[in-house]
This record gives structure tokens, sequence and C-alpha cells, in this order.
């Protein structure tokens, strides 16, 4: 499956998640489909559309890895609330972004091609080089870590 | 075979359940997600379902910069991969079977080509390079003299009719003769001629299957068979053949001798 213009507003949603900076997801996702575009000029065009996050992810990281770095740290975790999906729904897709590039790798990388919502998990576990049960728990901690957060940042009160 | 485990822990997958269906999901994966949704904590996995979709509606909110928008307008930006025309000619399994279907298709053409300038009696003929192929002098009688004598030997002895030589052959000298029974072809008069080891074979012209008439024809018409060739004419419902190792051209002299 080859990509096309439909896509590439997901390619840049998930530069943004990855770096959770405008400028740099910009940076990353023109320089991946530049070279898409170079690559398709030397009639080696890319494969398919699992190239395009591949190739803007390594750029991601490395463009994230300029500047200001988030602080290593075990983030506490939280069971999913019922609230959860009102308390998301208070917060700026900004917030989620700076959240979601704050964590570690492989963790930022397995909730931002998650969320993306794009792929199957054959998909991911071929994307990410995992096994299904790392990226179950990536993904599972990552959600009780994004509720603890929610918890922390966005309270929400019942009526 | 599936990418999970051979006993794939299902509360596991679940908690990575896909956020909305999708084409291809592995069968573990829907087994995960039914079990999810039918166990104890269908309410837990009802929740992580709705977690997830919030999220993932967030996400879908994320802004495109219009600089970056702009990259979306020009679709020629980025071709669609195609596979084209010349990879996929290229393509090593792409070449083993055109080649292959060029074989086969060469073989019925030439099949198809041949039996279209057949003429009755052409299998019995090529049936009969074959024992010329294999024939040893040893196993003729041996007999000099014209062959076009032999013509009253085959019917005296034989009670073979009409075994006539034609006269493009009848002053050939013979090194011997026999007749015998093939499991196809019966009353079959082979001669073995001195000029360039030639054979000449006279054998029952093939009848019609549906009258059981017997077409004539006065003409040559050719046979070949691995290396031998054969010039065939049909006369009173008795077909003569002069084989020889080689091909038509080395049959013609003699043939366009007559027509002088």
């Amino acid at each position: 499956m080859s990509i096309t213009t439909k896509n590439l507003p997901q390619l840049y949603r998930f530069c943004f998640l990855m770096t959770g900076d405008a400028a740099k997801a910009q940076e990353a996702f023109q320089d991946t489909v530049r070279e898409a575009a170079l690559r398709s000029a030397r009639d080696e065009p890319p494969l398919d559309r699992l190239w395009f996050f591949r190739d803007a992810r390594w750029r991601c990281l490395a463009v994230s890895e300029q500047g200001i770095q988030a602080e290593a740290g075990m983030m506490e975790e939280a069971e999913i609330s019922p609230v959860g999906p009102m308390q998301i729904e208070q917060l700026d897709p900004d917030q989620l972004a700076v959240w979601v590039s704050a964590a570690p790798e492989p963790q930022r990388s397995a909730l931002a091609l998650f969320y993306l919502d794009e792929f199957s998990v054959r998909e991911l576990l071929a994307l990410l080089e995992m096994k299904a049960g790392e990226l179950s728990d990536l993904i599972s901690s990552g959600r009780r870590q994004f509720q603890a957060w929610l918890d922390a940042t966005t309270p929400h009160y019942e009526e | 075979m599936s990418f999970f485990q051979v006993r794939p822990n299902y509360s596991s997958l679940a908690r990575c359940a896909p956020i909305t269906e999708k084409p291809g999901t592995d069968r573990a994966m829907r087994v995960a997600i039914q079990r999810a949704r039918q166990g104890k904590k269908a309410a837990s996995f009802a929740q992580q379902q709705a977690f997830d979709a919030a999220i993932a509606k967030l996400v879908r909110a994320i802004p495109v910069d219009a600089q970056v928008a702009e990259w979306f307008a020009n679709e020629s930006l980025i071709p669609l991969v195609k596979r084209r025309w010349k990879k996929i000619l290229l393509n090593p399994v792409v070449i083993a079977i055109a080649l292959a279907m060029a074989v086969i298709g060469g073989v019925f053409a030439y099949r198809v080509h041949e039996r279209l300038y057949d003429f009755p009696g052409a299998d019995q003929a090529r049936r009969l390079l074959s024992v010329a192929s294999s024939t040893r002098s040893v196993i003729l009688d041996p007999l000099k003299t014209d062959a076009g004598a032999l013509s009253d030997l085959f019917f005296m002895k034989h009670r073979l009719e009409h075994y006539d030589i034609p006269p493009e052959f009848a002053e050939f000298r013979t090194l011997g003769s026999r007749v015998f029974d093939d499991d196809e072809v019966h009353g079959v008069a082979q001669i073995w001629v001195v000029e360039k080891r030639m054979q000449f074979f006279l054998f029952p012209a093939e009848k019609n299957p549906k009258g059981g008439s017997v077409t004539d024809f006065s003409d040559w018409r050719f046979v070949e068979l691995e290396g031998w060739t054969g010039a065939v004419q049909q006369r009173n419902g008795v077909c003569f053949m002069a084989a020889l190792r080689g091909r038509e051209k080395d049959l013609a002299p003699y043939l366009e001798k007559r027509k002088q």
C-alpha cells in the first residue's frame, strides 16, 4: 500500500506526538517526505506506508535530542477512571503531545503509533520491532500513567 | 502462523486492542477482544476502550500547520508506488513463467502447424520413419534388382496388390526387402536401396473412418521425424514413402527428376 496525501496528515500528527513541538514535528515530517520524494525520483520509491512512519520515527527521535530534555524518572500510575474520557476532553492536543513526547523510548513511539489509530497490531509490531506482550505492557502502563497525570492536572468532579 | 505466541495471552492482547476495528485483525486478537467483552472484566475493558477512543479523538484534533498542509496539496510529491512494468517483467518468477508459456505455446503452435498440413496416413508414415531409423540391413532379405521389379514379387508372394514403386524411384538398385506387420500398420513392404541408403515403404492407405473411402493424392507430401524425412504419395489405396536421413531438400532432386 502506498502513502498518499490522505496519509500525510497522520504522518505529521505522529511527528507532533513524538516531538511535542510543532517546529520539530514539521522538520521531521518534511525531511521524511523529502526523502521519499528523492527515492521516488531515483526510481526506488518507498515500498509501503510503514516506511514513512519508520523513517519519521528516527528523525523525530533525532530532533528530540536537541534542546531541553525531559527528566527520566518513574511515573506514577493510576487505575483507569470512568471519568477518564471526560478528563481527556478538557485537554488540548498540544498537552497530549507534550506528555507523549516526554515518555521514554520505545514507549513514546508505541503510544504515538497506537493512538494514531492508523495501524493494525500486526503493523504496530512490525514498526516497533517488538513482541505483542511488550507492546501490551507499554500501552497498558502508558494508559495508567496518563490517567495519573490526568488526575493530577485535570481533576474531574462528578456532579 | 500467528505473529502472537503459540498459546496467546488473551488478557495481555486485550490491553492493546485496536481502538477501532481494522481489516486483517489477527484471529488471536479477535478472540481476545471477544473474551474481554464477554468476560468478568467486560466493564473494565469497555472503560479502556472509551479511554483509548477519547485519546484517539484528541490525536485526530491535532491541527495541521498551514505550511505543512501545502505539502499535502502536492499530490505528485510522492508518486503512488506502483510496481512498474519494467520491474514486473524483470522478476525472475515472471520471466520463468513467460518462458514456460512461450515453450508451451511454441510446442502447441508447432503441433497445430504440423496437423494443419497433415494428410491421411501421416501418422503411419511417421511411425514407419521410426522403423527406418532403427532398421539394420541384416533383417532384410538380400535382393539385388531394380526397385520397380518388386511390385510383382509383392503381389505374387504376399498378395499385396498395387504395391507399385513410382517411376521416380523404380530404377534404383535394391539391397534387400521384407514384408512385415506392424502393431498399427499391416502389410508393410520395406525396401532398402543403394542410392543414399534410402528406404522405401509401401503400406495400405488410411481409410476415412466415416465412409471407409480412400482419397489418393499424386503429389508428394512430406513427413519428418528425428532427422528423417519421408516423401509420400498415395495411389490405388496404397501409400509409397521414400525415406532418408536428411531434410526435404535432400529428397527434392529425386522428385523433380520425374517432372523434367
